[in-house]
């Protein structure tokens, strides 16, 4: 299978401070990989690297090129989008600003609207929405354009758990069937042994890599998270 | 006199067309400008002006081509230090404005003399605009116009969310560029209708007042065209007939209209509740 990204001794850092310091890892095209670590360690400012959207020290690659030059196949969800509520723009606007082309002629991802409730909430202004429709709404725009690659920053935040479940499906449907590679940052353990192929455990530094059932044990996320943290246990029924 | 006979009155076509072309150009800009909560920056950049507008007076230059010289590269400044620091933008400009509205006032402070000119750029004179200043504005805001609806989708999602506008690939350095220039331009020809005090104003209070009444991004565009030209049309008209300061009273039925707009959206808010 192609590998999709290709990170090679990549150190981020803020002025003096490291935030991510010279990791590499490799990830299989069509997987779903998580990024999993506690508050500050770095995923989100990855995740971002990742995407082409922040500067940093070492190599880089999505699909053999550097992510500038992957722009417009790219879907990106971050964690929050501040924008001004007081603006009347409906959902279709906001979504046709992203992609003009792919809305006149419905794209392949259409149906994945409606089954994420999107669809019937085109016309509703963005500031009538509630928090978990708003991430639905950006989601269904990261994959517009049927990006080849999709980041996700903690995805299902602030959406009810049914969305989630349905969100999760499609994320896994668009992997499947389009092969999309999805790269996303989460905090439930559940999700990430239920969904991703391939996990990162990040603490400024790469502690771990593989998959979800020999990195996801006691011994991992201790050096992950510190002895306090709190126990996962797996309940099986992986669909 | 009716209505429609002050407009015969050739100073007063002048002015109604370099005001009507300069009212939609500001008001375009403050659809982005709104969205990407800059209302500061028209201000700052008039008031920054003040400088350019003093040394084109010092060296015998037309003053208001200095005044778009000196924005535009203040704008240009401001754009820099914006990506170099990690100060916000309203910080930026509220150093940059001062400092350079403190240097108008050395420099004027250089000139001998009562400097009549200054006085009507700081208040603005729309009838005063000549043959070939009222030519010149209506070019340059119509090319600017034209450009902006080009550039409509590409803005508005630069202005929304800069990181998705660099994600689909657009030039966001090119374009962020653009649009600080385009102000900084817009704004000091505002300069020179409604002077520097009232320029913000036409570039805030039309956008504002549609986004209390629209239900879409394309009937706020619509409608905040729609509120400056009423403003500037009735304003106009009615400096006329009351014998006041034109640029006042074409700020002050902007706001007027910011009002109604106001009452109308509780109003509708009301019946909603009922």
């Amino acid at each position: 299978m192609p590998t999709a990204v290709q990170a090679t001794e990549v150190t981020i850092s803020f002025g003096e401070r490291s935030v991510v310091d010279r990791i590499s890892f490799d990830i299989a095209a069509g997987s779903v990989a998580a990024i999993i670590g506690p508050n500050g360690s770095g995923k989100t400012t990855l995740l971002r690297a990742l995407a082409g959207l922040l500067p940093f020290a070492g190599e880089i690659l999505l699909f053999n090129r550097p992510p500038s030059e992957l722009r417009g196949q790219i879907g990106y969800v971050p964690q929050r989008l501040e924008i001004d509520r007081s603006l009347p723009i409906t959902v279709e606007e906001f979504l046709q600003l992203s992609s003009p082309e792919c809305f006149s002629r419905r794209c392949l991802h259409a149906d994945l609207y409606e089954r994420m409730g999107v669809a019937q909430l085109r016309k509703h202004l963005l500031r009538q929405l509630s928090g978990g429709q708003f991430q639905r709404v950006l989601v269904a725009r990261a994959l517009l354009d049927q990006p080849k690659i999709l980041f996700l920053d903690e995805p299902a935040s602030g959406i009810d758990a049914s969305g989630q479940e349905t969100l999760y499906q499609v994320i896994q449907h668009v992997s499947r069937e389009h092969q999309t590679t999805v790269i996303m940052v989460s905090h439930e353990f559940e999700v990430v042994y239920r969904y991703a192929t391939q996990v990162l455990c990040l603490n400024e530094k790469l502690l771990c890599n593989g998959p979800p059932n020999q990195v996801l044990n006691e011994a991992s996320l201790k050096k992950l998270y510190g002895e306090n943290k709190v126990t996962y246990t797996h309940h099986h029924g992986r669909p | 006199m009716a209505v429609l006979e002050i407009f015969m009155l050739p100073f007063m076509q002048r002015a109604l067309i370099a005001g009507l072309f300069l009212g939609l150009l500001l008001a375009m800009l403050g659809i982005y400008v709104s969205i990407k909560r800059m209302a500061f920056f028209g201000d700052g950049l008039a008031h920054a002006s003040l400088a350019g507008i003093a040394f084109g007076l010092l060296l015998g230059w037309q003053p208001l081509w200095a005044a778009v010289l000196w924005a535009v590269a203040i704008a240009l400044l401001m754009y820099l230090f914006e990506r170099k620091t990690n100060l916000s933008s309203d910080t930026l400009i509220g150093i940059f404005f001062t400092a350079s509205l403190a240097l108008g006032v050395i420099v004027i402070n250089l000139m001998p003399g009562y400097q009549p000119d200054l006085l009507s750029y700081l208040f603005g004179n729309i009838l005063s605009v000549t043959l070939d200043e009222a030519i010149v504005i209506t070019v340059i805001a119509a090319g600017l116009m034209i450009a902006l609806s080009l550039g409509g989708r590409r803005l508005s999602l630069l202005a929304l969310d800069p990181q998705q506008a660099t994600l689909q690939g657009f030039k966001t350095t090119g374009l962020t560029i653009f649009l600080y220039v385009s102000l900084a331009v817009a704004v000091v020809l505002g300069v020179k209708l409604v002077g520097v005090i009232l320029v913000s104003s036409l570039l805030i209070v039309p956008a504002a007042s549609a986004k209390l009444v629209s239900r879409s991004f394309r009937g706020l565009k619509r409608n905040s065209l729609i509120f400056s030209l009423v403003a500037v049309l009735a304003g106009l008209v009615a400096s006329f007939f009351l014998d006041w300061p034109s640029g006042a009273t074409i700020v002050l039925v902007g706001f007027v209209c910011f009002i109604f707009c106001w009452l109308f959206s509780r109003t509708r808010q009301q019946k909603i509740k009922l």
